[in-house]
């Protein structure tokens, strides 16, 4: 009976406070009424981060939103303790005016406060007094309430009060409620099920707990006489404080005394929050719980545990990196010190002498800024004289120097290579040396297959031509020019086995010998020219060459007025070509032995490196220092140029099907052209450190190679879709090792076998190889 | 700590029960009874036991070395992880057949050449008959000894064969060489001359565009076949067989006039054509039946009659010997432009693997010959200068002959206990005593 009287006429004086307020309104400083708000909006938050109202503080800064007055001063507030906050009544009444006029001022503010208390997380403040900074710097108070369960349990202690009337004073409420004022209200049977025995349930139905009754109505209420009755007993209550006996429930029927721990009233306070908010508990309820609680009827899940440590110098980027404005970038951290800046550290960590002198010697940057040593204890550790030095330095690297986020990807390196088919998959390729051909005595300059396969022929810097047998490297035939032989070149065509051989300033065309007499027949015949070219000769200087014929190599021999560099067949054998130096490049019909083609007047003075001929079209293709140039045949005229990009281009090779070139140039690069995609190249392939001397195509297997003065041969697959939408593909598969260098030149020369999947390569170790697959 | 020590003592000193027999001849038997020997031994520690048992019956016994095989499988580790690598239990009485070791006895004084000698042929035990790069053949009496001279080709000889030798004294042989032709001769093995005679050949056989790499005689005699760089397979008529009757006329005229006499030019009876590159081997075991190894990578069957091939086996590499034999004279065996020597079974359907491969070889395999008695044994010669003998019950070479110093080129079985090669050191090498059976 006392415990209700007791608040209710401490509501009582708080909503008189109230009731003031409006016409203390504007005196009040604005300040702490926008400070009051933040404050809730604060407490809010921290409401929706902390799911268990455990922390009470917080849950009470979170009700002074609702503003029903019984707010207590912070004194009393902090001397109830951080466990419960239950405010000792009579303390609160003393500073209750001022407190409920602040309160309300925030209520009714127009005014958006702003929290200036920072980015930091509100459990920082769950120990403190305030709650955060005004915009002045001052504290932010937090505003306590009390709950109505604490205040009842303060209240109902006596147990006498309650015996005063047998009818208790929320029964008389209730009576008086549904029967005098005839209000709508409901009944809430709490727990019932959990009520072991009936007596206690029955009661607990009866008495209930009595909702949509706010403190307002409640105020009411008592003005119209039933504060009397109801609040007697607890007037002279007040001057209980946070003791035992708060927490004890007298149970009149079974005649005994409850008194609940501290936990247990947490719980109980817990689970009938939602029913009523800030109403009176039923004490039998109560008593039902506790009761439940006890013999384990309820459970409860055990409190989420707040981690009790947590990093102190966590990292502040975390944090800084939530605001939405100016990001701030911390500055890197100062190495840790580590065992060697120990007073005292490990013998492995200090330098000997002969390392520290050699730290002099070491570049300014790379000289380690400590030296390691021993002292046998701390008192014996000079001063550090670079201290000043050392902060000064960090101080400017902290505050002047400039510092960017860096968005680092991580991407799996992996995953950016192509994805390219297994060389498993793109068997056969020469890939293993099982056979040399040994003979010549210096670097072989160049090799040439025949039709068949059976036969290769090589021109040698010992100034002979020989020719092999590639099945047993058996050397059948030997020319001897006595100069170095630049360029050999089979005639394409099978039933003529003739060689050009291209030797200082002639070319040479060599009966090799092969073959049955009918094709012998033929070929002498071919390769014998008349001689009356001795006026001709002179007659034809301008055009720079002569035919002869050359009795000693069987052969014919042709003259030029400068040296030549390489010789070219046509596909069908009748044409050939020759590249001299020079600017001019001739055509000759080796049999009727005058077709010219001067291209002076096409090709301008233009270094001109190699020559080939389209496989199907009557195109050439003519490589000079820079570019390649595709001219038309028929027409004369130059249809298209090919920009490399590349230092100078060294070698030049053509796909069989005709559409695709490769280049390769004196810097190590391979170019590809696709002519039908542009006239810039769809690959460069990096791969030799040195000079390309040779590109090859195969002329049937998907495959090409390249040569290097590196002493190595690389081996590619190079698949050519007829569909034109797909790119060629190209794969590495093979780097061919075995070759010697010789004066600073390596393989000088690869051909493809015409018909295995083997590679030719001349090096300038006199060695001939094949790579078969 | 006592029981310790014994099952140490056991893992040392782990017996197997063994019983030894063998398919040789009374001399060589042992007791038929088992006994328990060391699970560690080796070859040579089975070898020794066997020739103490030996010993033991026979005081005069001299000791031999013998080969083991276990479940047809020929012992090439210790005792013990034999069983446990082939996965036989030790626990019962364990058979192992004994035969004789094959190995090396005499290598006899190399033959010199004037050039590389690029084939050989030993299937006529009365001679070898040797083809060169100088264009001459050669027939050989014995080591050194060098009875004729087959004179004629304008080219380097790549292949010999024996045709006819079933003749008491005549004997036809072919050849094929870099000129185009093949050539057939026919000299008398019995004619005795401290001079090396020369002869030239009675027939020259044109047709091919290329040159001929490969020629192989019918088991008759009345036709030989040849393998060429045209792509092609041409069958000739030898017409030994009719010329045969008056044998005696010839050889009465060949001591006449010997350069007068005609030489008949023969043409192909027919081609076979399927083979896309070089055909380089070729093979004729039975009269219907041609066997062919091509550039192309393919081993091909020919019906004769037909003129088509019934099969084809795809290698991979370019193929450069062929030969057919073994087990059933079915088993093919084919080396080339790789250091593995491929066996393929025709008669295992629907696979093209080898049924074996040997892979000891280091560079390209020029010469593979079965033996013409053993099942098991064959010969392969390599460009590494190595022949090697193999067993296809072993994935071990039997036995490595080194005796050239270059590349070999040719490799046959002569009189069924040696070996002779020729290579590009001009040396025809004729290693004896090789008892493989």
């Amino acid at each position: 009976m006392g415990a209700s009287k007791k608040e209710s006429v401490e509501v009582d004086k708080k909503k008189n406070s109230k009731k003031t307020q409006p016409t203390k309104k504007e005196k009040h400083n604005t300040e702490e009424s926008v400070l009051a708000q933040k404050q809730e909006d604060a407490a809010t938050d921290y409401k929706e981060l902390s799911a268990d109202d455990d922390s009470e503080d917080y849950k009470s800064v979170g009700e002074s939103e609702a503003g029903d007055g019984e707010s207590s001063g912070d004194e009393g507030n902090h001397k109830s303790g951080s466990s419960e906050g239950l405010a000792i009544d009579g303390q609160s009444e003393d500073s209750e005016p001022d407190q409920g006029a602040e309160e309300s001022d925030s209520s009714e503010d127009e005014v958006a406060p702003r929290n200036t208390v920072g980015d930091v997380p509100l459990e920082w403040y769950k120990d403190e007094k305030h709650i955060g900074y005004d915009i002045a710097g001052k504290k932010i108070k937090k505003k306590e309430r009390q709950d109505k369960l604490d205040s009842f349990l303060a209240n109902v202690d006596d147990s006498k009060n309650w015996l005063l009337s047998p009818t208790r004073p929320s029964y008389l409420l209730y009576l008086f409620f549904s029967q005098y004022l005839e209000l709508s209200y409901s009944i809430v049977p709490i727990s019932v099920a959990l009520c072991e025995d009936h007596e206690l349930t029955e009661r607990g139905v009866k008495s209930g707990l009595v909702r949509g009754m706010n403190s307002g109505v409640y105020f009411e209420m008592s003005h119209i006489g039933m504060t009397y009755l109801v609040l007697r007993p607890s007037l002279g209550d007040t001057t209980f404080n946070g003791s035992k006996s708060r927490r004890k429930i007298y149970d009149e029927y079974n005649d005994e005394e409850v008194e609940l721990t501290k936990e247990e009233t947490k719980l109980v306070r817990r689970m009938l929050k939602g029913k009523t908010p800030h109403a009176d508990f039923d004490p039998y309820a109560v008593l039902g719980l506790v009761r439940a609680i006890r013999k384990g009827f309820i459970k409860f899940d055990k409190p989420k545990e707040e981690p009790r440590f947590y990093m102190l110098w966590g990292d502040d980027a975390s944090s800084s990196e939530k605001t939405g404005h100016l990001s701030y970038i911390p500055a890197p951290k100062p190495n840790m010190p580590g065992h060697e800046e120990s007073y005292n550290p490990s013998l492995e960590y200090i330098p000997t002498q002969e390392e520290i002198n050699s730290y002099q010697l070491m570049d300014e940057e790379d000289r380690p800024k400590f030296i390691p040593k021993r002292f046998t204890s701390l008192r014996s550790i000079p001063a550090y004289e670079n201290a000043v030095k050392d902060s000064f330095e960090r101080c400017l690297d902290l505050y002047l120097c400039p510092r960017v986020r860096k968005k680092r990807i991580n991407i799996d390196p992996e995953s950016l290579k192509p994805k390219l088919p297994s060389r498993k998959d793109l068997r056969p390729y020469p890939a293993t040396c099982y056979l040399e051909y040994r003979g010549h005595k210096g670097a072989v300059m160049s090799i040439s297959a025949e039709a068949s396969g059976q036969w290769i022929a090589s021109g040698s810097s010992d100034g002979t031509v020989r020719l092999w047998e590639v099945e047993t490297c058996r050397c059948i035939k030997v020319w001897e020019f006595g100069e170095v032989v630049q360029y050999v070149a089979w005639n394409p065509l099978p039933e003529l086995p003739i060689l050009a051989v291209t030797v200082g300033q002639d070319v040479f065309l060599l009966n090799s010998g092969l073959g049955n007499e009918e094709i012998q027949r033929k070929v002498k015949e071919l390769l014998h020219v008349e001689t009356p070219t001795a006026p001709e000769d002179s007659g034809n200087k301008v055009s720079g060459w002569s035919w002869r014929q050359d009795d000693e190599h069987e052969g014919i021999r042709l003259r030029h007025f400068k040296s030549v560099y390489s010789v070219e067949w046509h596909r069908k054998g009748d044409y050939f070509s020759t590249v001299m130096p020079a600017d001019i490049l001739f055509f000759h019909y080796h049999l009727i032995a005058v077709l010219f083609l001067a291209l002076e007047s096409i090709v301008l003075c233009i270094v001109m490196k190699s020559i080939i001929f389209h496989p199907t079209r009557s195109i050439f293709f003519v490589s000079t220092k820079k570019n390649v140039r595709v001219y038309d045949l028929l027409k004369q005229k130059l249809i298209k140029k090919l920009e490399t990009g590349l230092r100078e281009v060294s070698s030049i090779s053509i796909h069989p099907a005709g559409d695709n070139i490769i280049v390769g140039s004196r810097d190590g690069k391979l170019c590809w052209f696709d002519m039908d995609l542009s006239s810039k190249p769809y690959k460069v392939l990096k791969c030799h450190p040195k000079d390309i001397t040779n590109v090859a195509f195969h002329r049937s297997y998907p495959l090409f190679a390249s040569c290097s003065d590196d002493c190595t041969a690389y081996v590619f697959h190079g698949t050519v879709y007829s569909d034109l939408n797909q790119n060629p593909l190209i794969v590495p598969l093979e780097i061919l090792r075995g070759h010697a260098s010789s004066d600073g030149r390596g393989v000088l020369d690869c051909k493809f076998h015409p018909r295995q999947p083997w590679l030719f390569t001349a090096g300038a170790d006199s060695l001939i190889k094949l790579y078969c697959h | 700590m006592g029981t310790d020590m014994d099952m140490d003592g056991d893992v040392e000193e782990r017996r197997v029960q063994v019983r030894f027999i063998t398919k040789l001849k009374p001399p060589y038997k042992v007791p038929k009874t088992s006994i328990a020997i060391p699970a560690n031994l080796t070859r040579l520690g089975l070898s020794t036991i066997v020739n103490s048992l030996l010993k033991a019956g026979d005081d005069e016994w001299e000791s031999q070395p013998f080969d083991f095989l276990i479940d047809g499988e020929l012992v090439r580790l210790p005792l013990e992880q034999f069983l446990l690598a082939k996965g036989i239990s030790a626990e019962k009485v364990l058979e192992i057949e004994y035969i004789r070791a094959v190995v090396l006895q005499k290598e006899d004084e190399p033959s010199l050449h004037d050039d590389w000698v690029s084939a050989v042929d030993g299937s006529c035990p009365r001679f070898i008959l040797t083809g060169c790069y100088d264009n001459l053949g050669r027939v050989w009496k014995a080591a050194g000894e060098c009875t004729h001279i087959l004179e004629g080709h304008s080219g380097a000889i790549n292949s010999v064969s024996v045709v006819n030798s079933e003749g008491t004294d005549s004997v036809a042989v072919a050849t094929a060489s870099k000129d185009e032709t093949l050539r057939l001769w026919k000299f008398d093995t019995e004619e005795h001359s401290y001079q090396p005679s020369k002869i030239r050949a009675f027939k020259i056989l044109r047709g091919h565009n290329a040159s001929v790499q490969s020629v192989a005689a019918e088991a008759s005699g009345s036709m030989v076949c040849s393998g060429s760089w045209d792509c092609t397979i041409n069958l000739w008529r030898t017409n030994v067989s009719d010329t045969e009757g008056d044998l005696v006329s010839i050889k009465k005229r060949k001591v006449k006039n010997k350069v007068e006499e005609s030489q008949l030019e023969g043409e192909a009876l027919s081609t076979l054509v399927g083979h896309t590159q070089c055909v380089s081997s070729v093979f004729w075991p039975e009269p219907n039946t041609i066997y062919s190894a091509s550039w192309d990578h393919s081993v091909r069957r020919w019906d004769v009659e037909m003129g088509k091939d019934l099969s084809n086996i795809f290698c991979g590499k370019p193929l450069s010997c062929l030969h057919v034999g073994g087990e059933g004279s079915a088993l093919i065996a084919a080396g080339g432009s790789d250091p593995i020597l491929r066996i393929w079974d025709p008669r295992k359907p629907g696979t093209s693997a080898p049924t074996y491969q040997f892979s000891s070889h280091s560079s390209w395999i020029s010469a593979c010959k079965w033996h013409s008695k053993s099942l098991f044994h064959l010969l392969s010669a390599s460009y590494d200068g190595k022949l090697m003998l193999w067993d296809l019950r072993t994935a071990w070479p039997l036995a490595i002959i080194d005796s050239h110093e270059d590349k070999v080129l040719c490799a046959d079985w002569w009189k069924g206990d040696s070996v002779i090669s020729g290579g590009v050191d001009s040396k025809l090498c004729i290693s004896s005593g090789m008892s493989v059976l």
